[in-house]
């Protein structure tokens, strides 16, 4: 049986920022993502081109 | 006739090797050596890890592809440089040990232009116990993660019996650097453990030497939100409670044994954890490349940092935090000793870490190294072969540059591998390096850093997989496909 040891530190856990259910809502809603696709596709098309 | 060798055959030295091929022509000969005849596309390794992907769905066998294009492949160790040739010859070389020769069989490889590429030295040893030969797993190779996947099973498996497990994912040391590839297999294997329908019996716990949760050895970074500049704390944090994921900050795992592990804490604390599968990733080094001059004294430490990456044209100098500079980091990838000899992704030393760094009261230092890995790297092979192929046809220095100072990334985390309900955090950074003189405040231009959750970054990150093997293949059209 592993020594299951100190507590994990997880009083910050109680404190973080969480996503609205909104939020959680839009991460995997097909339309937004499909525009979301688009938009950070240009976005990180224009970091690659400003190297090049 | 010239001959350009890059060691190596990882994203920075097999994009080296394909432009300097694409560049030049055909009289002259570009030669890789590795001792790993398949390229791996190491970004999907974490699939494989939790048994999403099978080894041969990231890597495939390399000499095809040079044999096509018309690049000598040498399948070996190289063992020594030799810039000065020697007593018999002035014409620098390699040693090189063939694998299929076994030891002893060494080739003598002369080059015109050197390009190191050779990568990391997984450093298992530096922590006791850590490792697959050990107590635990890695996603490194893919050998290493389809251990991974089979260990992931067997846990499966114990919780179908009943079992609560605790999974362990992190850093297996405090020099540790790629903690963003750690954070890709913690939330892939949040995400597993549901789509196995055996997450209420899973404690996952991330275990870390990042200062703050979401530094990933560049400093973290902060993004525009709702009329805030939010850190990446904030976000990882955010993350991770949402997924039930505990979480250790400022550790140094100092012995892993086969069922918990010790560590200590940049406040000087020491403590335990039990575990019942644990993925750690090891601190990296230098490949352990030795050089000589023509007398055949040795000149390692002339060419080589202490932890044997390669000096290149970066400022070494040892300076306090509050003094480095984004001017530090080199630009060329020159060695300032033979400029006919490059060194490209993690290959080439860093002038000092991204990050902060921190040190325990018993001294020991607990600071992710920089990261180089990726789209970094394969630009930094890029600019290297354009300087190589320049310098042959009669440039006197290096034409091309690419500083991570003054270049910027784009990485796709993944967290959760599903086309319909898996996510993955997309995020743009820039520069790399934080530059407070021309981005007073943090370092960054805030237009171009980013980041969000979200399935686009999943598909994007599949996306990623293709496009990258198949220009990694050097299909038709391969040089259009950005690094």
């Amino acid at each position: 049986m592993p020594n299951r040891g100190p507590a994990v530190p997880d009083e910050e856990a109680a404190s973080v920022t969480l996503p609205t259910r909104w939020t959680v809502f839009l991460r995997t809603f097909l339309p937004w993502q499909a525009w979301r696709f688009l938009r950070i596709n240009l976005k990180m098309l224009g970091m690659v081109r400003r190297h090049h | 006739m010239s001959r350009v060798v890059v060691l190596g055959s990882g994203i920075a030295g097999h994009t080296a090797a394909s432009f300097a091929r694409r560049w030049l022509p055909r009289t002259e000969t570009v030669t890789v050596v590795s001792p790993v005849d398949r390229y791996n596309w190491v970004p999907s390794n974490i699939w494989v890890g939790v048994g999403l992907m099978q080894p041969h769905q990231v890597t495939f066998p390399l000499a095809p592809v040079y044999e096509r294009h018309g690049i000598e492949f040498v399948h070996g160790f190289a063992r020594q440089i030799h810039p000065e040739g020697d007593a018999g010859d002035s014409r620098p070389f390699v040693a090189v040990e063939r694998v299929a020769g076994g030891d002893g069989d060494f080739l003598r490889l002369p080059y015109d232009f050197l390009i190191n590429a050779t990568g990391p030295r997984l450093r298992f040893d530096m922590t006791e116990g850590l490792g697959p030969e050990a107590n635990s797993m890695s996603v490194c190779t893919p050998e290493h993660a389809q251990l991974a996947a089979r260990a992931l099973d067997r846990a499966v498996e114990r919780m179908r019996r009943g079992q609560r497990q605790r999974f362990v994912v992190g850093v297996g040391h405090g020099g540790c650097t790629c903690e963003g590839a750690a954070f890709e297999y913690i939330v892939n294997l949040e995400f597993e453990l549901r789509a196995r329908k055996v997450r209420e019996l899973a404690e996952i716990v991330w275990i870390t030497n990042e200062y703050e949760l979401g530094d990933f050895g560049m400093a973290g970074m902060q993004m525009r939100r709702s009329g805030y500049l939010i850190p990446a704390s904030i976000f990882t944090a955010s993350l991770f409670a949402e997924r039930g994921i505990s979480w250790i900050t400022r550790a140094h795992v100092r012995k892993v044994e086969p069922d918990r592990l010790s560590y200590e804490t940049l406040d000087g604390g020491e403590a335990e954890l039990g575990f019942d599968f644990a993925m750690l990733l090891p601190p990296f080094s230098g490949v352990g490349l030795r050089a000589f001059d023509r007398q055949g004294t040795e000149i390692t430490d002339r060419l080589f940092q202490p932890n044997g990456f390669m000096r290149v044209d970066g400022d070494y100098t040892p300076r306090p935090f509050e003094e480095w500079s984004a001017r530090d980091w080199p630009r060329t990838y020159q060695s300032p000793a033979y400029p006919n000899l490059f060194a490209a992704g993690i290959a080439f030393a860093p002038p000092h870490p991204i990050s902060r760094p921190h040190t325990s009261p018993r001294g020991t230092v607990i600071t992710p190294a920089a990261p180089r890995t990726g789209m970094p790297s394969a630009q930094i092979g890029r600019a290297v072969a354009r300087s190589v192929v320049d310098m042959l046809r009669g440039a006197p220095r290096p034409t091309a540059t690419a500083s991570m100072a003054e270049m910027g990334a784009a990485c796709v985390a993944s967290a959760g591998a599903n086309p319909f309900s898996g996510t993955a955090a997309s995020m743009t950074v820039y520069p790399v390096v934080p530059d407070y003189e021309r981005y007073p405040g943090y370092g960054r231009d805030m237009k171009r850093t980013f980041g969000e959750i979200g399935l686009a970054g999943h598909w994007i990150k599949i996306l990623l997989h293709h496009m990258f093997i198949y220009k990694a293949k050097l299909r038709p059209g391969w040089p259009l496909i950005p690094e």
